[in-house]
This record gives C-alpha cells, sequence and structure tokens, in this order.
C-alpha cells in the first residue's frame, strides 16, 4: 500500500513538473513571438555597446518614418551614398547577389546602437553573404554621423532605422529606403 | 503646411491604409468562416500596425480560416515597413495565393517602392493584367498608376524605350487621370535619351500639374544639352527655390525614382557658373 502511495505521489509530482514545464514553455513562446512592436531589437549584452543608451527608454523607441518627414541624413541620401561609395570595397564575386538589410536605434543625441544584419537573396530567400561584404557595411554604417533628430512636440524620439544594400556580384548598386 | 504634416504623422502611427474588405459580403455569398475572420480582423483598427496586440488579433482571425487573404496582408505591412523582406515576402505571398487579383498589383508596387525588385514588379503587375479586364488601380501611396509603376521599373531593368512606350499608351489614354509624377518621369525619360524637344514639352506639362524642385532641375539640364545658358541657371535657381520651399518629390518611406537632393542642384549650379 505503502509503495502505491508514493508511486501515486511520484506520478503527481511528475505530472505537476510537465504540466509546470509545459506551461511556463508555452508562455515563453508566446512573449518570444512578438515584441511590443514588430521589429523590436533588445538589447543584447553579449554584441551591443555597453555605452549605448536610449533616452526614452525601450518602449517609446519609434519609427524612422512616424514623423512624416521621411529618410532623414544630414547632406541626405547624396551624402551617405557618397560614404559608402567611398569606402566600401566591391568583391567583384558572381555568387555575391541579394539585399542586406542593416537596422539600429537612432537615439536623440543622434548617437547609434543595437546593429542587427537580414540578408536575402534575390528570391527573398535567406542567404549568406561573404564576412567581408557584410563587416564592410556594418563597419561603415557604424561611423555614419550625420543622422537627425526626430521631434514629436518637443521631445527628441529615439527611433529605429535601416538601411538596405542591394548587391549585384559583389558590388553595392543602391542603397534604400 | 505643419498642420498637413501633424495630420500625416497621425496617419503614419495609427492607421492601417489597406481597405478592410466588406464582412458582410462572405456572408452573403455563404462563406460564414471568412465572414468570421474578418468580423475578428475588424478588431485591429483600435491598434498599430506595429503592435503585438495587432498581430494577435491577425492571428487569431486565421486560426478562423487560414485563406483569409486579406489578414496576411495587414500583417505583412510592419514587417514591409521596417524593411524585413524575408518574413514580409512570406506572409504577402500567401494573400496572393489566396486572392491573387486583389494582391498581386500592391506585392508588386511593394516590390518596388521598399525593395527596388524591378523585375519582381514587373512580373507581378503583368500577371493582374493578364487575369483582370478591369483597370490596373494605383499604387498603395495613391502616387502612380501601376502601368506607370511598371514604366518606371522597366526604365531601371535599361529598357527605356519601353519604359517610354507605355507612359506615352498611358497618358493618351482619354479616361486616365495624370499622376502627380508622370510627365516628370516622362520629361527624365526623354532627357535621357537625348530628344531634348519632347523632354522640354514633358517637363513643361509636369510644371503646370505640379511645379517641383525636379521639373526645374531636369528642363535646367535639357537647356543645358541646348547649350542656352540663360535658361539653364534660371531653372537651376527655380529648382533650389522650390526644393528648400519643400516642393520636391516626397514619400515617407522611400526616395522616389527620379528624385534630387540639394547637393545635385548646387553641384550643377557650380558648374553653370563657373
Amino acid at each position: 500500500m505503502g509503495n502505491r502511495k508514493n508511486m501515486k505521489r511520484r506520478i503527481g509530482i511528475i505530472l505537476a513538473v510537465l504540466f509546470i514545464g509545459c506551461h511556463t514553455k508555452k508562455v515563453e513562446s508566446v512573449e518570444q513571438k512578438y515584441l511590443r512592436w514588430v521589429g523590436d531589437i533588445e538589447q543584447d549584452i553579449a554584441i551591443d555597446r555597453k555605452d549605448f543608451k536610449l533616452c526614452n527608454g525601450d518602449e517609446k523607441v519609434i519609427q524612422y518614418f512616424n514623423t512624416a518627414q521621411g529618410f532623414r541624413y544630414k547632406g541626405e541620401k547624396t551624402k551617405l551614398f557618397k560614404t559608402f561609395q567611398k569606402n566600401f570595397i566591391a568583391t567583384h564575386e558572381e555568387s555575391q547577389n541579394g539585399l542586406i538589410r542593416i537596422r539600429f536605434i537612432v537615439n536623440c543625441k543622434g548617437e547609434t546602437g543595437r546593429f542587427r544584419i537580414l540578408e536575402s537573396d534575390f528570391n527573398y530567400a535567406k542567404f549568406h553573404f561573404k564576412d567581408n561584404i557584410k563587416n564592410q557595411l556594418l563597419e561603415i554604417t557604424k561611423k555614419l554621423d550625420g543622422w537627425e533628430l526626430l521631434k514629436i512636440k518637443n521631445q527628441v524620439n529615439d527611433y529605429y532605422q535601416y538601411l538596405i544594400f542591394k548587391i549585384e556580384k559583389g558590388q553595392l548598386i543602391e542603397i534604400l529606403p | 503646411m505643419m498642420r498637413f504634416i501633424f495630420f500625416f504623422a497621425i496617419l503614419l502611427f495609427t492607421s492601417k491604409v489597406i481597405a478592410q474588405p466588406s464582412c458582410y459580403a462572405f456572408m452573403h455569398y455563404g462563406d460564414t468562416l471568412k465572414y468570421k475572420a474578418c468580423i475578428k480582423a475588424e478588431e485591429i483598427d483600435a491598434y498599430y500596425q506595429f503592435s503585438k496586440k495587432f498581430q494577435e488579433i491577425l492571428d487569431a482571425s486565421l486560426s478562423i480560416d487560414s485563406t483569409f487573404a486579406h489578414a496576411y496582408r495587414e500583417k505583412s505591412v510592419a514587417y514591409l515597413k521596417s524593411g524585413d523582406f524575408l518574413i514580409w515576402k512570406k506572409l504577402i505571398d500567401k494573400a496572393v495565393r489566396f486572392n491573387p487579383k486583389d494582391n498581386l498589383g500592391y506585392r508588386g508596387w511593394c516590390r518596388y517602392q521598399f525593395f527596388r525588385d524591378y523585375k519582381g514588379a514587373i512580373e507581378d503587375i503583368e500577371e493582374l493584367d493578364s487575369l483582370i479586364s478591369y483597370d490596373l488601380g494605383y499604387s498603395a501611396n495613391g502616387d502612380y498608376h501601376l502601368n506607370i509603376a511598371k514604366a518606371l521599373c522597366y526604365k531601371a531593368i535599361g529598357e527605356k524605350g519601353e519604359a517610354i512606350k507605355i507612359i506615352e499608351k498611358t497618358l493618351g489614354n482619354k479616361d486616365y487621370s495624370v499622376g502627380i509624377y508622370d510627365y516628370l518621369h516622362l520629361g527624365v525619360l526623354y532627357l535621357e535619351t537625348r530628344n531634348y524637344e519632347k523632354a522640354k514639352q514633358a517637363l513643361e506639362q509636369q510644371m503646370i500639374q505640379n511645379d517641383i524642385a525636379e521639373n526645374q532641375f531636369y528642363l535646367a539640364l535639357v537647356f543645358k544639352h541646348q547649350r542656352k545658358e540663360i535658361p539653364y541657371i534660371e531653372h537651376l535657381n527655380n529648382a533650389k527655390e522650390l526644393y528648400v520651399k519643400g516642393q520636391k518629390m516626397f514619400d515617407p518611406y522611400t526616395n522616389p525614382m527620379d528624385k534630387i537632393y540639394l547637393d545635385d542642384i548646387e553641384t550643377e549650379l557650380i558648374k553653370a557658373i563657373n
């Protein structure tokens, strides 16, 4: 009898643990699925600069187009494109074709951080560009210092910005947006 | 102007631009599942299209009917605007799969506007054209008829003759309402193919329709090629004045084709004066 009781208790504990485990996992998966906004970038202490600070907190980061002023960079897109033209060394490799998006946050001081890279081929399928191409684009993007400040009703906002690089045979063809 | 910007900013923060289909139409045709999915999807009206709640409502709508194209299209918008081409394409492909007539033109336009996928945009617009007998319609931002958008894509892949042919044909249709940049693009195409007299006519027409820095700038270049120094400089000055006043090509998300920047005008002014 005692053994049977013990057995029942054990089974009960195991089921409870399994239930709690499954439940926790489910909650986590929902939480991981969507953050506050699509595309939110959480700080990753392993890769992000520790001295990059948001002025208004993660909950108030807006998108670059939310103020209806369009893409804003000092010297406009001409200057931005010239910076990449001057500093990016094309690899001229036949196999390197597609899109690279670098997305990041511009804070209320115009500083940038939390850079993330997304890549695809021209059929919108996952693709891995060679590090030489990605690293060059990332380093040039990190050094850009002309980001305009975005104000709404006298508050200067932190905002998400992205650059998409169209690469054909290892050459930089276009920059979006 | 400030009021306009404020209104536009509110629009960019709050609204979904895509028209919700009439749910009762599904009911009328006996598709109760789609009707229920549609009613559920209507709840997104209260939320920002980037928000978690907005996405979750659409997931719930799709759990009622996984073939409800409108929900996929609505879900895709935030990914499009944040430049996430991988997830955007998966979602919009489903919208096209379940309702090609309503979504092919939209996908084609987005491929052009956000990713400069010229060949993909042409394929989508031409496929839509093959499926319908009515007008192709306009771009999501309302700036272009899809035929003009297609012409711009042909230009971008080097087929300028084809681009000119499409724009001329579209403008020649008596029922067509001229777009805000149509004559500008046509003028630039003529300029690039060294047809200066036609370029001048088109750019002057743009001036009448919607006078912006770009038509003045390209008109200046026409006079430059014709070695007419006075109008060359005059139109560059006009371009600069309009640009500074904010009368120029604009899109809140991306930079339109043939758009110029202040640096372009000032560099050309230096060349003109020296």
